[in-house]
């Protein structure tokens, strides 16, 4: 009898079990598989050669069809003055001895996405092929839940698409047709390389060997693929 | 190396979440609390508190859904939610425990208005439905039991997701938002089963829930501390949040609305004047009243002090 009724309990757990484990199968999102054969795309940022021209934020706009001003990335002046804007590092409105300094602020394009995580639809996710993160805009819903994960504040809406976007080093725009992405291009002071660190023959691989570089806010232990190679003082 | 810039225009989740995250706080809270009396007493009729909150956690949970869907940037993209799962995302998970939770308060509603429905012949239709119901009425209370909680506490687990913002990024968050949905939506069920349903305001069950009151709010406050604290004693970005609490028009909603309205109205209504008054209907529906706007005020204050100060 206690026999039965043991065995009838543990068919019960097993049912219920199965039933609450089940739908774990069910997500239409892919978990990623080992990616030992996939490529990482990087993008090096140089400080030392941006003049801060936003020439690159055009190039975005254009190549990426965003709507007229909008780009995936933004340029942030550190120091420096523009004519008539006082100098972010010195204050001062007029002429400042202060060097030219500036970040480009865009998708970091994290190997732990925040994004990717939070999307209820899956339609931030990581791309297959290339690992890059990027959108599937026929599945984005507009909750903004990116947006809000988004530890750089590097995500936004698009206003005529009404869904969110990313840089995604211009996956459907440049790299599918296999050029480099747009920003990169058109960067003639060559403060932008961009390749796959996995393959160490690369420019950008073997540019990393020599040069010293930062990732943004590490510690949200996001590890972004993009890097900066900051301006080092001289004369110190 | 550091950028301050980003890409998105301000604040990603405006007031709509925060009245969202209020709404389902309260339909959680009501309807836990009617069904946790039910079973705890043993009722087997349809109490007036019972309808009333089975009323207020469907009204509340459907006007949130409409607050959820008209923040999206294109609410005709609601679809895409339930079709489309990603099991890693709090929402999601959120999504799924919904479809489950809406439906059957819908459910639990049809019941306690039995005899209600009854009396109009329009709606004669219903009753062979109601009677087959009947069956699973006690599964169906111990799921949403289980699930107004899942509800309540995924509000808190949502937002604090949001690894960016000090104030939101907290573990406590889901507790604070449990508790809070309990008043808010005990206090709330309250109100509407004296004034609509005809219970008296001094029977068993409100007694009952007046008493859970105190230790209710008890909880709330120190869940508010604890994460003050945590700021307080933080590291460098915790520590600019924490003046979130003394700085800015956010600050005056926390003091006056969550402290001043939500904590001190109640404790002062019934504690501060006469025996008299603090029985009186007056006094009683204040109280309640102050409940429910400081638990708004404290989803507001969380959502717009708590995105305001990123790290």
């Amino acid at each position: 009898m206690s026999e039965n009724i043991e065995r009838r309990r543990f068919l019960k757990c097993l049912g219920a079990s199965s039933l609450i484990i089940a739908p774990l199968g069910c997500s239409s999102v892919k978990e990623k598989e080992s990616d030992a054969n996939k490529p990482h795309y990087a993008m090096v940022f140089d400080q030392n050669k941006c003049t801060g021209c936003g020439e690159c934020k055009e190039a975005c706009n254009l190549a990426n069809n965003l709507p007229e001003g909008k780009s995936r990335l933004l340029l942030e002046q550190h120091s420096g003055g523009l004519e008539g804007q006082p100098c972010p590092h010195c204050g001062k409105t007029t002429e400042c001895g202060c060097e030219r300094k500036f970040v480009r602020v865009s998708c970091q394009q994290c190997k732990n996405a925040p994004c990717v995580t939070v999307c209820p639809t899956g339609a931030a996710h990581r791309d297959e092929k290339t690992g890059i993160v990027t959108m599937d805009a026929s599945k984005c819903a507009g909750c903004k839940y990116c947006i809000g994960a988004c530890p750089y504040d590097a995500r936004f809406i698009n206003k005529e698409t009404d869904v969110a976007d990313n840089c995604d080093f211009c996956l459907h725009s440049k790299l599918a047709i296999g050029e480099l992405p747009a920003c990169v291009q058109k960067c003639r002071y060559d403060a932008l390389i961009f390749g796959d660190i996995k393959d160490p023959t690369s420019y950008v691989s073997k540019l990393l060997r020599v040069k010293d570089s930062v990732r943004m806010k590490p510690g949200f232990g996001t590890e972004p693929s993009l890097r900066y190679i900051p301006i080092v003082k001289l004369g110190v | 190396m550091e950028f301050t810039m980003g890409l998105s225009d301000g604040i990603a989740w405006p007031w709509p979440i925060a009245v969202y995250l209020f709404f389902a706080g309260i339909s959680g809270g009501a309807i836990a609390t009617a069904i946790f009396i039910r079973f705890y007493k043993g009722q087997t009729e349809n109490t007036p508190f019972y309808k009333a909150a089975a009323l207020i956690s469907f009204v509340t949970i459907s006007l949130g859904m409409l607050c959820l869907v008209l923040d999206l940037t294109n609410p005709l993209f609601f679809w895409r939610i339930l079709v489309y799962y990603n099991l890693n995302s709090v929402m999601s998970i959120g999504v799924i425990a919904l479809t489950a939770y809406i439906p059957l308060v819908a459910l639990i509603t049809l019941l306690a208005f039995e005899d209600e429905i009854r009396k109009i012949p329009a709606l004669g239709i219903l009753l062979p439905v109601i009677e087959k119901l009947k069956g699973v009425r006690r599964p169906c209370e111990v799921a949403v039991l289980i699930l107004a909680m899942a509800v309540c506490a995924y509000t808190g687990f949502l937002i604090s997701a949001l690894i960016r913002f000090p104030i939101i990024n907290t573990s406590v968050l889901p507790a604070l938002f449990i508790a809070s949905g309990i008043s808010a939506g005990a206090a709330s069920a309250k109100m509407l089963a004296v004034s609509m349903f005809k219970e008296e305001m001094h029977s068993q069950d409100m007694k009952l829930l007046h008493g859970a009151e105190w230790p209710i709010m008890a909880a709330e406050i120190l869940f508010i501390f604890m994460i003050a604290m945590s700021l307080f004693t933080g590291n460098a970005g915790m520590q600019s949040a924490f003046s979130a609490f003394h700085v800015g028009d956010w600050a005056g909603v926390f003091w006056l609305g969550v402290v001043g309205v939500g904590f001190c109205g109640p404790l002062l209504l019934n504690f501060a004047t006469s025996k008299r008054f603090s029985h009186s209907a007056q006094a009683f529906y204040a109280s309640g009243v102050c409940a429910v706007t400081g638990m708004m005020c404290l989803r507001l204050f969380i959502i717009y002090a708590g995105q305001n100060f990123a790290i």
